[in-house]
C-alpha cells in the first residue's frame, strides 16, 4: 500500500486539519485502506468491469424546453445575492 | 535559431451543442439570456435532483461521428470529474471517460498545397460549467449558472498538428463541418467553439518533448498567437539549458503572452468514476443507422459536385462551400434558373458577395430575393443587357428596387442587339476609315479593338459588344 499524502487530501477535501491530527487521520485511513483492500483477494480477471448494477440503458427524453422554477427559486438557498446572481468569496484561478 | 526546432501540436476543441435544452435538464440551452434565468434545480445541484439524458445530444454526437469518420460506440459510460469552483454547483462535471461515445476519427485539412490527414482520437459528450465574474464586486465573485449544464462535445485530435496553420486549418474545417451537419452555431466569440491546445517542441526528428497545455482560446487571432509565444517560450527555455515543465497555461489576450495557471504542488485529481445517476448509454445498431441520412451533403460532397456536375473553378467553388449559407444560396439559384451554374457562381462570389460584405449583411438575407438575382443574370447572359448594365442594375435588385427587367427599361440599359441596327451603325462608323481598313486586312489586329470602341460609342455603350464584334469581322473580311 502507497503512503498517504494527508496533506493533499485535506486540500482535495477541502477540510482544514491541526497538524497535530494529520498522524491520526493518517492512520486511519490507512485501517480503512486496508480493509477495503480486502476486495483485491477477489480473483477477477476473468470478470468483465460493471459499471452499473442493474442490465439497463439510461433512461431519455425528447430535446423539449421545459421551465419548472423561477430565478428566485434558485436563488432562494444562496448565502448571499446581488441582482440575479450568487455572490460568493472571491475566487480567481 | 527555431530554424532547428518543430512544434507538435494536439487540439482540443470544445463545441456547444446547439440543442434546445441542456444536457440533462430540460432548462432552455440559449445564450444572452438574463442572470440565472436558464437554471432549474438539477443545473443548481441542489440535493435528490436526478440527471435524465436528452436524446438530441446523442443524435448530435452520431451525426459528428459520420461526419468526421469515427467509430460510433454503442457502449458509452458517463463518469463524474471531481473538482471544487463555484460555478460547478454539482462538485463535479458529468463527462465521459473511458468509454466515449465516438473513437478513432479523422478529418483531412489544407496543408501548404497537399492535404494532411489528421487523427482525432476521441470525442465525448460532457456538461459546460457556469461563469464566474469576479469584476463587478472587489471582494466577491458573481455566479451565473446558465450555461451549467450545455451540452458541450469535446473533440481532441492526436498530435498530428505541426505549426499554427495547420491548427487554424483544422479549427476552420471541424468549425465548417460543424455547421454543415447543424450541431454546432459555431459563434466562436460567444464561446460555442473553443480550444486547448496542446504544444510541446523538439528538434527535428527526435523524440516528444514535455508539453504545456494553453486553456481556453476562442478565436482563430488568439490561437495563432499562442502558438507563436508559447513555441518561442519553450524553445527560448531549452536553449537556456532549462527543462519544461508540464503545465496549464493561460492566455492573456491583452499581451499576447502565456502564463502558468494552476499551481503544480496541487494538480488536480479528479477521481473519475461511473456517475451512480445515470446508466451507461446502450445504442442499438438501429438508432445509428436512423440518424445518418440526418448529416446530409458535406463540403466535400458539395465540391466535388461543383467541380464535376457545374465545372466551376476550384477556387470559385472553394468560396462557395466554404459556409453552407453560401452554398445553400448558390443551390436555390441553380434550381429556379435556366441560367449556367457557372454563369451564377462568378457573379455570386464576385458582385453579391461584395455587396454582402459592404452592406453587412447576412448571406441568408438574400434567400427571397434569388428569383429576381436569376432574372437579371439570365438579361446579362442572354445580351438583352451588358455586363457592365448588369453591374449597375445588381445593387438596386439586391436592394429591392424593382424587378430586373423594369429596371433595365426605367434606366434605358437595353443592349442593341438588333443586327439589322447594328448594321447600320457599323457601316457609318467605317465611313472614311480606308486607311485603317487597309491596315486591318494588312494584319494589323490592333485596329479591331479601335472599330469596336467606335461603335460602342456611337450606341451610346449600349450595343452588344459580341454581335458588334461579328459584324464588324464580317464587314472587314469582305
Amino acid at each position: 500500500m502507497s503512503d498517504i499524502d494527508i496533506k493533499r487530501i485535506s486540500y482535495l477535501a477541502k477540510l482544514k486539519l491541526p497538524s497535530e491530527k494529520e498522524e491520526f487521520y493518517s492512520n486511519s485511513l490507512k485501517d480503512i485502506i486496508k480493509w477495503v483492500d480486502n476486495l483485491k483477494k477477489v480473483d477477477t480477471s476473468k470478470t468483465e468491469p460493471l459499471h452499473n448494477v442493474t442490465e439497463k440503458t439510461v433512461s431519455i427524453r425528447n430535446d423539449e424546453v421545459s421551465k419548472s422554477n423561477s430565478v428566485d427559486d434558485v436563488l432562494s438557498n444562496a448565502p448571499e445575492r446581488a441582482q440575479n446572481f450568487f455572490k460568493v468569496p472571491k475566487v480567481v484561478e | 535559431m527555431s530554424n532547428n526546432w518543430e512544434m507538435v501540436i494536439g487540439l482540443e476543441v470544445h463545441a456547444q451543442l446547439k440543442t434546445s435544452s441542456k444536457l440533462f435538464s430540460s432548462s432552455p440551452n440559449q445564450f444572452g439570456s438574463e442572470p440565472n434565468e436558464n437554471v432549474n434545480f438539477i443545473d443548481s445541484g441542489m440535493p435528490g435532483m436526478l440527471p435524465v439524458m436528452n436524446f438530441g445530444c446523442i443524435e448530435m454526437a452520431i451525426k459528428t461521428g459520420y461526419a468526421l469518420n469515427f467509430k460510433i460506440n454503442k457502449y458509452s459510460v458517463f463518469e463524474r470529474k471531481n473538482y471544487f469552483y463555484p460555478d460547478l454547483p454539482q462538485g463535479y462535471q458529468i463527462s465521459q471517460f473511458e468509454f466515449p461515445i465516438l473513437s478513432e476519427g479523422y478529418i483531412n485539412i489544407d496543408s501548404g498545397d497537399n492535404q494532411k490527414k489528421i487523427r482525432i482520437e476521441r470525442a465525448h459528450l460532457e456538461q459546460d460549467a457556469g461563469k464566474s465574474i469576479h469584476d463587478i464586486d472587489p471582494k466577491y465573485s458573481f455566479i451565473d449558472l446558465n450555461r451549467v449544464g450545455t451540452p458541450l462535445l469535446e473533440i481532441v485530435s492526436y498530435p498530428d498538428l505541426s505549426s499554427a496553420d495547420e491548427v487554424i486549418n483544422y479549427m476552420s474545417s471541424l468549425r465548417q463541418l460543424l455547421m454543415y451537419i447543424d450541431v454546432c452555431d459555431g459563434n466562436m466569440q460567444e464561446g460555442s467553439l473553443r480550444a486547448d491546445v496542446n504544444l510541446s517542441v523538439r528538434k527535428k526528428g527526435q523524440e516528444l518533448g514535455t508539453r504545456c497545455e494553453i486553456k481556453n482560446l476562442n478565436s482563430f487571432k488568439f490561437i495563432k498567437q499562442a502558438i507563436e509565444y508559447e513555441f518561442q517560450r519553450q524553445i527560448n527555455i531549452i536553449d537556456g539549458g532549462g527543462e519544461i515543465e508540464q503545465n496549464t497555461m493561460l492566455f492573456d489576450t491583452s499581451t499576447g503572452e502565456t502564463r502558468a495557471m494552476r499551481s503544480k504542488e496541487f494538480s488536480h485529481d479528479y477521481r473519475y468514476f461511473p456517475d451512480p445517476d445515470l446508466l451507461p448509454v446502450n445504442l442499438s445498431q438501429e438508432q445509428i443507422d436512423k440518424i445518418k441520412p440526418l448529416v446530409g451533403e458535406l463540403p466535400q460532397d458539395k465540391l466535388n459536385k461543383y467541380l464535376d456536375n457545374y465545372s466551376l473553378d476550384k477556387d470559385i467553388a472553394k468560396i462557395i462551400i466554404a459556409e453552407k449559407q453560401n452554398a445553400n444560396l448558390f443551390e436555390k439559384m441553380i434550381s429556379e434558373s435556366t441560367v449556367k451554374p457557372k454563369f451564377i457562381a462568378a457573379w455570386l462570389v464576385g458582385d453579391i458577395f461584395a455587396f454582402i460584405k459592404e452592406n453587412n449583411l447576412e448571406v441568408n438575407s438574400l434567400n427571397d430575393k434569388t428569383k429576381d438575382i436569376t432574372d437579371l443574370l439570365k438579361l446579362i447572359s442572354d445580351d438583352v443587357i451588358s455586363n457592365k448594365a448588369g453591374k449597375e442594375i445588381l445593387p438596386k435588385v439586391l436592394n429591392g428596387e424593382g424587378k430586373p427587367s423594369e429596371l433595365v427599361k426605367e434606366l434605358g440599359l437595353e443592349q442593341v442587339s438588333d443586327s439589322g441596327e447594328l448594321e447600320k451603325i457599323i457601316d457609318e462608323a467605317l465611313v472614311g476609315e480606308e486607311e485603317n481598313i487597309l491596315k486591318f486586312q494588312g494584319g494589323s489586329d490592333r485596329v479591331l479593338g479601335y472599330f469596336v470602341g467606335k461603335c460602342l460609342k456611337a450606341t451610346k455603350g449600349k450595343g452588344n459588344p459580341k454581335l458588334i464584334n461579328k459584324i464588324l469581322l464580317e464587314k472587314l473580311k469582305k
